[in-house]
């Protein structure tokens, strides 16, 4: 559904994408993140034709941004990360222009704008102005929009941004409905626990690039699957320094008094090696939880933890 | 063609432009200070102190009067009221953050324009069509002809509807409404002020150098910075013992009609790469 290879798009002020690439299936759910400025926004922008690149391929569809710019509108859906709605029109009237905007005649007209009313849940007050809505419900509003000509692609900017938790729950539920109904997304977010929940895959991006989640800090050669590993010591932590050192594949993440973390190269097995080695070493264990890395572990594996 | 009358953002903006409280306000306003000066310029005209005699006043003098008056002020009105309507018009979408979902609609660049300079120009021709009536009372007093009143309405047409194209451009490259309409205004302030004092500069030397051939009226490029005044081609319609010496019309409408389509390229262009302003 995305092809995008070696883009680059430079910005005056320096920022944009360098190089970025990326493929995504028609039946995939594809989280993008990154820190500020790394260039997601961009990426979404060329994809959603606002913006040409410089150079590089980007196709949506098969189809050429930059030449067929019009065929790919028709097959995207783009909700940007502050959307703005008519506050002086009526519900009804607002989705209206849309589906004429979009070219939809009639009868599809008129079925496509009954199905969004009922996909928002506006369906029992298309006569109400949007202006009178909450956020939450604007944002519903804006994604019906968005779908209501049927694209086989919806890029999605932050879309959860200044929702109030039910609000995130809902998108998040509408969001996995359409992947469900075969509709691609490629969504950038910062709010990682709900990309965690709904993608199918992470892609991360920085400074216009890919982003290996391997990144300098991780063990040598680590490549997914790791495993974190959360420890608790009847006797201080420092105690399993011997230990550690002589373990090639650990990374230690933090110690404190009794509690170590570390991540682990390898799955359940070698989180278990782990454990036998520190009691071998007779270390008096309280405590042991191993899971595989959430998203936020693998962000800060990408990122390094630091704030950008 | 088709597509360029059944535009849905035509339908779009005159829905929010008609819903907005300045929608009854306006053409209010505008009648009352467009009648206020017409009778004013009336009484004026039939006044014993000044205008002399009564039985010497002619109506023709008074329907002279009355036109000219009433043709001016609505220029005036209108041209302070044309970069209001067109050079928000763009800008109001990048503040509202609904740009993005017109750009990546399928609607191209010349219908979000012309959506936007039809409902801008529509309801600048609103507001002078409702004060007709009292433009053709000079008819009844006689002095203007129905053909002179149609060619002050059509220039006006003119004049604002080039205005309204450069109020779209300046929407077109500003973020902010209040940048864009400045813009605007400082140029209807170029076109109606500085050509004026050109004019005034010119005329005055070639007057100097030429003490007798001054009824003629002086040559084209004497009066060509004023082919770009709003109110030239009025002036040259009435035309008459005032006016006589503004006697190309047609070059000012050429040069209006040639603003009018630069400023509508430049706009569209302007759109199309619209995507860094979201």
């Amino acid at each position: 559904m995305i092809e995008v290879e070696s883009l680059r798009k430079i910005f005056r002020g320096g920022r944009g994408l360098d190089g970025f690439s990326l493929h995504l299936d028609s039946r995939e759910l594809v989280g993008l993140v990154g820190p500020n400025g790394a260039g997601k926004t961009t990426l979404i922008k060329i994809l959603s034709t606002l913006l040409p690149p410089d150079s590089g391929v980007a196709r949506v569809a098969g189809q050429d941004v930059r030449s067929d710019s019009r065929g790919v509108r028709a097959t995207v859906g783009y909700l940007p990360d502050v959307a703005g709605v008519y506050q002086d029109m009526r519900i009804r009237e607002f989705l209206e222009f849309f589906a004429d905007a979009f070219r939809l005649k009639e009868p599809n007209r008129t079925a496509a704008i009954d199905r969004a009313l009922t996909r928002s849940g506006l369906a029992d007050r298309p006569d109400d102005f949007v202006e009178h809505l909450s956020l939450g419900w604007k944002q519903r509003l804006l994604l019906a929009k968005t779908l209501l000509h049927g694209p086989k692609l919806l890029l999605l900017d932050e879309p959860a941004t200044g929702l109030d938790p039910l609000a995130r729950i809902t998108l998040r539920e509408q969001l996995k409905q359409l992947h469900a109904e075969g509709v691609a997304i490629l969504i950038s977010s910062h709010i990682l626990s709900d990309l965690e929940d709904i993608c199918t895959r992470i892609v991360f991006i920085a400074d216009g690039k890919n982003v290996s989640e391997a990144s300098s800090s991780a063990p040598e050669g680590a490549t997914a699957p790791t495993i974190r590993c959360e420890i608790e010591f009847e006797s201080p932590a420092s105690e399993a320094d011997p230990l550690l050192k002589d373990s090639a594949n650990v990374r230690v993440v933090e110690k404190r008094d009794r509690l170590l973390i570390v991540e682990l190269t390898g799955g359940p097995k070698e989180a278990s090696a782990f454990l036998q080695k520190l009691l071998a070493a007779s270390l008096l264990v309280t405590h042991f939880d191993a899971r595989g890395l959430n998203l936020e572990d693998r962000y800060r594996r990408a990122f390094g933890g630091q704030p950008r | 063609m088709t597509r360029l009358i059944t535009n849905p953002m035509i339908v779009k903006e005159l829905l929010q432009r008609l819903r907005e409280r300045r929608a009854w306000l306006l053409p209010t306003l505008y009648l009352l200070v467009v009648a206020g000066t017409a009778s004013f310029a009336f009484y004026g005209a039939t006044d014993l102190d000044m205008g002399g005699n009564r039985g010497e006043i002619q109506g023709a003098d008074i329907g002279e009067v009355l036109f000219l008056t009433v043709i001016v002020t609505q220029m005036v009105v209108l041209l302070l009221m044309a970069p209001v309507f067109s050079a928000g018009s763009l800008t109001i979408e990048k503040e509202q953050r609904t740009f993005a979902g017109l750009l990546t609609s399928l609607l191209t660049a010349p219908q979000i324009w012309w959506g936007k300079f039809v409902a801008a120009l529509l309801y600048l021709l609103l507001l002078l069509f409702s004060a007709l009536p009292l433009l053709s009372l000079s008819l009844a007093f006689g002095g203007v002809d129905p053909v002179q009143l149609l060619k002050a309405v059509g220039s006006t047409i003119l004049v604002l509807a080039s205005i309204c194209t450069v109020g779209l451009w300046c929407s077109s490259m500003f973020r902010r409404s209040v940048h864009s309409t400045a813009a605007a205004y400082g140029f209807v302030l170029v076109l109606s002020i500085v050509t004026a004092v050109a004019f005034g500069i010119l005329i005055s030397r070639w007057e100097n150098h030429n003490p007798t051939v001054r009824f003629e009226g002086p040559p084209a490029y004497i009066q060509a910075p004023m082919f770009l005044n709003p109110f030239y081609p009025l002036l040259a319609i009435l035309g008459g013992e005032s006016f006589g010496q503004f006697s190309y019309p047609v070059s000012s409408y050429l040069l209006f009609t040639a603003i009018g389509c630069l400023a509508a390229a430049l706009a569209m262009r302007r759109i199309q790469r619209s995507g860094d302003q979201i």
